[in-house]
């Protein structure tokens, strides 16, 4: 019974990291219709300077605060510089974001070397219930990603600027004939999603430590779980990672870890194929 | 153009020395795999970025059979190469392409990358495969008696099977398949109104460029003596949609151009400057992206080279 509520634990601890993995890419994918390849440089982004903060001598949890306001600034950047020219062709935004990713990833690796670098927890020791232990890290990233996440989902669907947002993406000439700065929203949007990557990086360095291929480990699962979820909504996106976090934890307790691996991405494209519109069909929130 | 690439190609390992050539056979090789992926996404605008499997799963492939069933002859794992190649991109292609819903173009992509990434994962993991450490110490390649070491014998077999090939694919892209091709990149919907069966067409293409990736593949094992995960998985796959971007989509000597001049900066600056080289490649490929996204080859050749002409052989 012990045995049982830890593994279920443990699967949702880590169904909640790919959720904040994934928030951002799905925002992002589902607001603006671009597959963004550099959303996991963002997150390792965002566990870099988590770690450039701690190795200065501050408390762990400022460089968690600062990470997302900065990797959220330079998306800003990134997107007036470069991802603007993309938006009219798809794939060739998957490219030029790959272009971007390569250079940020390269230089991160540059910086740490192929090291691993462990960060320490803001929050230490366990939680303890009987004879079981839950370490309490994981239980505040599991509570930070349901706040987060409903933060997301009423910034959204209800405040005039989530109205915006979906107005740009559902009629962009209209809403410039609204009055609406389609291009102000873009960027903000982009930079948005790209402040919850850094969270993300933030949150799950103590967890996963700190290397060059951090990022690229999450960016396959957290565009299978966005295409699983269904591209247009905020819902889709969060269910379809909800479901493949779950599948990609819970599987290694019952059969091999490398075949339950490929197996959570062979189900996943299969159900695509035959539901190309995801779990959650409709566009909006 | 293709005769003066032609011709300093067959030149070369006269002036260069031993192990430079070695370095020249693996690039043609490596050219010969982004033919394949130019055929898919610069002719069909399928975008493969799994195109590593078919290479990778023949090459592993060839290595299973000089390994367990101790046959080294040209003549049956060549072949034996291309079959994977194309099994495996028949298998893939017609579960992504084919069907009652159309694909959309992102799924394809991410399909394929999802394939690779698969692929790798099982490579690193399977013990009958080597795992990590893949399959070492391949014996050579032989015909008859005559076992084919790398040098500069390698390096012109290798250069026929790429001249071969190119001159199949320039065959292909310039009879009304190719132009049905090009057609069903620049709109996708037009060529399905003309009557043509778009979906097949587009497994068609993805076949063919499987079985050459395949051919490739094996040729890569052989000549490197050893296959190891990273031939299958996203590095690799990533790797030649660089090389073609570059170079150009599109244009079959943009992807052989493309693919020689990573490989010659890249062989240049390994040793002073290894490290930041990904990250100059990178800015390069941005910048191609955002300010010459016909690649490279669109500084000499024209725009109406990627259009092609039915009948005729294009100029230049």
């Amino acid at each position: 019974m012990a045995n049982l509520f830890v593994a279920l634990f443990e699967i949702m601890s880590f169904g909640a990291i790919v959720v904040l993995v994934v928030l951002g890419l799905g925002i992002i994918a589902s607001m603006m219709g671009i597959f963004n390849f550099a959303q996991g440089e963002f997150v390792l982004l965002g566990a870099y300077i988590t770690y450039v903060v701690h190795n200065a001598g501050a408390p762990v949890w400022i460089g968690m605060a600062v990470a997302p306001f900065a990797v959220g600034a330079l998306g800003f950047v990134l997107e007036r510089l470069v991802v603007r020219r993309f938006y009219a062709a798809p794939i060739v935004a998957m490219l030029g974001t790959y272009a971007l990713g390569l250079i940020i990833r390269e230089i991160v690796r540059g910086l740490i070397g192929g090291l691993y670098i462990s960060v320490p927890e803001p929050v230490g020791g366990s939680v303890n219930l009987g004879a079981m232990h839950f370490s309490s890290w994981r239980l505040v990233i599991i509570l930070i990603t349901g706040l987060v996440m409903v933060a997301s989902y009423l910034l959204l669907s209800r405040t005039a600027f989530g109205l915006r947002i979906r107005a740009s993406l559902e009629n962009p000439a209209l809403a410039r004939a609204s009055g609406i700065s389609t291009n102000a929203i873009y960027g903000a949007t982009f930079a948005f999603g790209a402040a919850l990557a850094g969270l993300a990086g933030a949150l799950i360095v103590p967890v996963f430590s700190l290397f060059a291929d951090l990022g690229l480990r999450f960016l396959i699962q957290g565009f299978v779980a966005v295409m699983v979820g269904g591209v247009g909504s905020f819902a889709g996106p969060v269910a379809g990672a909800g479901v493949i976090g779950t599948l990609s934890a819970a599987l290694p307790w019952v059969i091999p870890p490398v075949i339950a691996d490929v197996l959570v991405f062979v189900i996943a494209i299969v159900f695509i194929k035959f539901r190309p519109q995801g779990l959650v069909s409709g566009k909006g929130v | 153009m293709e005769a003066a690439v032609l011709v300093i190609a067959a030149l070369l390992p006269l002036v260069l020395q031993d192990y430079l050539t070695i370095y020249a056979t693996r690039v043609l090789i490596l050219c010969l795999f982004a033919l394949s992926f130019d055929l898919v996404w610069g002719y069909a605008g399928i975008m493969s970025f799994g195109q590593a499997v078919f290479f990778g799963s023949a090459g592993y492939g060839v290595a299973l059979i000089t390994r367990d069933l101790g046959v080294t002859s040209m003549l049956i794992v060549l072949p034996a190469g291309l079959l994977i190649g194309l099994t495996f991109a028949l298998l893939l292609g017609g579960f992504l392409l084919l069907g009652r819903h159309q694909s959309s173009v992102i799924f394809v992509s991410l399909g394929t990358l999802t394939g690779s990434y698969a692929f790798d994962r099982l490579a690193r993991g399977w013990y009958y495969l080597g795992g990590q450490n893949g399959i070492p110490s391949i014996p050579p390649m032989s015909l008859g008696s005559y076992d084919l070491d790398e040098g500069p014998v390698f390096y012109y077999f290798a250069l026929g099977i790429l001249v071969l090939v190119y001159l199949l694919c320039r065959f292909l892209v310039g009879s009304q398949f190719g132009l049905a091709l090009a057609g069903l990149r620049e709109n996708e919907q037009r060529i399905a109104f003309f009557g043509y069966r778009v979906q097949r067409l587009k497994a068609i293409i993805f076949s063919v460029a499987g079985a050459i990736a395949g051919l490739a593949g094996s040729l890569y094992a052989f000549h490197e003596g050893f296959v190891w995960p990273n031939m299958l998985g996203v590095v690799m796959s990533t790797q030649v949609v660089l090389y073609v971007l570059f170079g150009g989509a599109g244009t079959l000597i943009g992807a052989v151009i493309g693919t020689v001049v990573i490989e010659a900066v890249s062989f240049w600056l390994s040793n002073s400057y290894q490290d930041i080289w990904p990250i100059i490649l990178g800015v390069l490929l941005l910048l191609v992206i955002l300010f010459r996204p016909a690649g490279l080859i669109s500084l000499i050749v024209s725009e109406r080279e990627r259009v092609g002409g039915f009948g005729r052989p294009p100029k230049a």
